[in-house]
């Protein structure tokens, strides 16, 4: 049981933006991805979730194989994301962002959304609980009702992982979660995403400051080039001549 | 009050018959589908009414349901291939169609009468029933924006590969928003037909096209109330006065580009928009007041 | 018999590629679908013919009706484009727009002709054919077939001797990068606006000479014609409107020769619907396919 990535390749004209990467995140444990810029770690995580084809290798959730679903399918397997560069409906409320992460719960028919029958309503006041509990986790509840592109960066951030916790992941691809807020905020998310594993949900957690990385995860892998190039406890990576070079950029 | 209504009865059916041509090109956009497909499905719709009618007989109210079960099927047939296009190229796709299906009402002429149309369809179709018949689809429309579809629609539209990592299946809600599209369209290419006696293929061409495009962008993409709005001011801004009619395509020129620019989301959505907007600038919401949400 | 038939496609087709070249270039650098350039096109025959019947001679027509779509072009972006550009999504605002933009552009055309179809006066272009290889050429054609070959010919030397070329296409694909390095995007916007709007002037006098046929709303099967180039021949490649704006030309030359009337139209545009179901960036386009939700 865990999500398993295995010898995933990529090449864009030659270039290998990923090289034979492997990793693995159990249930309720944060793994850590850091690199410096440009390591390839947001293509790391479009492969995994189905928005980049993989050349070669597998991905797996929980034995089941993912490697040529789409966005869809990855998703439906249990694997939810954030964005690098955050992605709301800039257009809808706080809320209606929240919302949609819980659509996939409802169990009315079309037929009742169609016809406007008590089943869609109810399940529709339903998600508007739900949805205002999770926004409340993430401590976002006054903003509600607010346009979404009308808030602070770090507000949007905490939507963005409101919305992606919305689905119950099994798994969940946080892309630089942190950025944007301050050191106060980032705490905040510390105890957040341990609340997250606690229930189970294991978390692969992007980034590249390492403080905040060695905060939080029990393993760490480290991308430079396209390639993990060592993994390990934080004291190991700390210790890795291979991590030093990589990030003083020698 | 009753002469007034007589005097402007051919103009209310008309902007009945343009707000259900509105509403079904709408509901695409609204799901991010850039399909014009609209047009073509309204032809295919009027001309099987006009000849289930004439050859057999039938009456609207079973000519009517059927076109718009035709309407519906063509939806879904053309939504399996442009389900692999997108923007511009769903747009010319579904243009091309549009045009096949001109090109096909001129070339079958033993069924549909060719470049002369065909004439003496039965007239069926009162005000009344048309006003029935916007009503019946409005409420579907609104049912449907009121729960989990509309807000897919709407995320489809802004952002569809979000709206696919949360596991929402974005070809399944495209081939619905295309079915309902088709069979709206159906619907009222049958209406069309019960009600003007005789229907051509050069009607439904590009200029028609174009003025319901328009209709939905002036009034708005995301309320049911837009595409009304937009029918609305298309038929009636031109009647006002005599020099506005003879220039209507002038005005309805102006009207969209001035729209596009300064008002992108439409008439109705803007306002709600600016409603919102000064709302939630004035107060900091409390959470609890839930009646006020919007969806 | 069959040389003639595809002689004559050939030089409709080569005024499929001036219309479609001009749409392409606009498409291809901007991103902007001009659904306006239609009716661009039947200004030029509207102001190539009162220019005409104003007395003066047909190259002066020729220019004047050029000139003026330019400029019109130019403005039509200035007033309708420009305020888009950095708005969300301006792709469809854009193409919003342009339909206004034809739509006012073709009511003035209807209220100035009453709605009536103009012809040019007779005998401003010999018709008397003279003969080659046994194929019966009219002076006009000819004129179209060579004017075609001139102005592509232009179009490439400017495209690809010229500085501003060079700036237009290196906008073309990376706007951004291209400003970085001090291209002035105002300046390429003149330009291609100016150019396309020039060509379909240039196709609308040279059509109206040919069907000598002019009215408001002759624009709009160019327009779809130009749609089919563009697929056809790939969005924004120059290249394949000229192979692809020949080949309908041909095509449709010879399916109104060898079918019954009225299946052309069905031919042009199932073919136009196919190509781009199989290849939907035309068959002179890259590969790549546009869908963007799948893995790429």
């Amino acid at each position: 049981m865990s999500l398993t990535v295995s010898g995933v390749s990529r090449s864009f004209g030659g270039v290998e933006a990923a090289q034979d990467v492997s990793l693995q995140v159990d249930p309720g444990r944060i793994v850590g991805l850091i690199g410096p810029n440009g390591a390839g770690k947001t293509t790391l995580v479009n492969l995994i979730t189905g928005v980049l084809r993989i050349d070669r290798g597998t991905v797996s959730v929980d034995g089941e194989d993912v490697t040529a679903k789409t966005i869809v399918g990855v998703a439906r397997a249990g694997v939810s994301r954030t964005f690098q560069n955050v992605r709301l409906l800039t257009d809808s409320t706080v809320l209606e962002n929240v919302t949609l992460g819980l659509a996939q719960q409802e169990h009315s028919s079309f037929l009742d959304c169609m016809l406007g029958l008590p089943a869609a309503q109810r399940d529709r006041r339903a998600v508007r609980d739900k949805a205002m509990q999770i926004l409340a986790d993430v401590g976002m509840v006054e903003y509600a009702h607010r346009i979404a592109s009308g808030l602070a960066y770090g507000h949007q951030r905490r939507v963005e992982i409101a919305r992606a916790i919305a689905v119950k992941p099994k798994y969940i691809l946080l892309d630089e979660p942190v950025a944007g807020m301050n050191d106060v905020e980032a705490g905040e998310m510390i105890q957040l995403f341990k609340s997250f594993a606690e229930r189970g949900i294991g978390i692969l957690l992007i980034e590249h400051n390492m403080r905040f990385v060695n905060a939080l995860c029990e393993q760490i892998y480290v991308l430079n080039t396209g390639r993990i190039i060592a993994d390990g406890t934080p004291a190991e990576i700390s210790q890795s001549p291979d991590v030093i070079a990589a990030y003083l950029g020698t | 009050m009753i002469n007034f209504f007589y005097a402007y009865q051919p103009l209310i059916d008309f902007f009945l018959l343009n707000a259900g041509f509105a509403l079904s090109q709408y509901i695409v956009l609204r799901a991010g589908v850039f399909s014009i497909a609209t047009v073509g499905i309204v032809s295919i719709g009027a001309y099987s009414a006009a000849i289930v009618m004439k050859s057999l007989g039938l009456s609207i109210w079973i000519a009517a349901p059927f076109s718009a079960l035709v309407g519906l099927a063509v939806g879904l047939l053309l939504s399996v291939p442009l389900a692999r296009l997108r923007g511009p190229y769903q747009a010319i796709a579904t243009l091309a169609f549009v045009q096949i299906v001109a090109a096909v009402a001129l070339y079958a002429e033993p069924l549909t009468g060719g470049a002369l149309g065909m004439n003496d369809i039965p007239k069926q179709v009162s005000t009344l029933g048309l006003v029935f018949a916007l009503a019946f689809v409005l409420y579907i429309l609104g049912s449907l924006s009121r729960s989990r579809i509309g807000a897919i629609f709407d995320a489809l539209r802004q952002d569809e590969a979000v709206a696919g990592s949360l596991g929402i299946s974005i070809s399944f809600h495209h081939a619905l928003a295309f079915a309902l599209s088709g069979a709206i369209a159906g619907l009222f290419g049958a209406l069309q037909a019960g009600y003007i006696y005789s229907i051509e293929p050069h009607q439904y061409g590009f200029v028609m096209l174009t003025m319901t495009l328009a209709a939905v962008i002036l009034g708005g993409r995301r309320s049911i109330w837009g595409p009304v709005v937009g029918a609305a001011i298309m038929t009636f801004l031109p009647e006002i006065a005599r020099p506005l009619a003879e220039n209507r395509l002038l005005l309805n020129g102006l009207l969209l580009v001035v729209v596009i620019i300064f008002l992108p989301r439409g008439v109705v959505d803007g306002l709600i928009a600016l409603v919102r907007r000064r709302r939630t600038s004035a107060v900091t919401w409390p959470a609890e007041s839930s009646k006020e949400v919007r969806t | 018999m069959l040389a003639q038939q595809l002689f004559n496609g050939l030089v409709l087709g080569a005024v499929y590629a001036l219309f479609a070249l001009g749409f392409n270039l606009v498409f291809g650098v901007h991103k902007i679908m001009n659904l306006a350039h239609g009716a661009i096109f039947m200004v030029g025959a509207f102001v190539g013919l009162y220019s005409v019947t104003l007395g003066l001679p047909l190259w002066a027509a020729f220019l004047i009706a050029m000139v003026f779509t330019g400029l019109l072009s130019v403005m039509i972006d200035f007033v309708a484009f420009r305020p888009l550009r950095k708005t969300g999504d301006a792709e469809f605002a854009m193409l919003i727009a342009s339909i206004g933009v034809e739509m006012i552009l073709v009511n003035l055309a209807l209220r100035a002709s009453d709605a009536r179809t103009l012809r040019f006066p007779f005998g401003i272009v010999p018709v008397e054919p003279f003969f080659l290889f046994g194929m019966r050429i009219t002076p006009l054609q000819f004129v179209i077939a060579a004017v075609a070959v001139l102005c592509v010919t232009l179009l490439a030397f400017y495209l690809y001797r010229t500085s501003f070329g060079r700036q237009v296409r290196a906008v073309s694909s990376n706007e951004r990068a291209a400003m970085l390095l001090g291209v002035e995007p105002r300046m390429i916007y003149l330009q291609t606006f100016f150019i396309s709007g020039l060509l379909a002037g240039l196709a609308g006098v040279l059509i109206g000479l040919a069907f000598n046929s002019i009215n408001f709303s002759m624009g709009e099967p160019y327009l779809l014609r130009g749609f089919v180039v563009l697929i056809l021949g790939g969005l924004g490649s120059l290249r394949g409107a000229v192979v692809a704006g020949l080949a309908l030309g041909i095509i449709q030359t010879l399916s109104v020769a060898y079918f019954p009337t009225g299946l052309t139209d069905i031919i042009v545009y199932s073919l136009l619907f196919a190509v781009l179901l199989v290849r939907p960036n035309g068959l002179f386009g890259d590969a790549v396919s546009d869908a963007r939700v799948a893995r790429r």
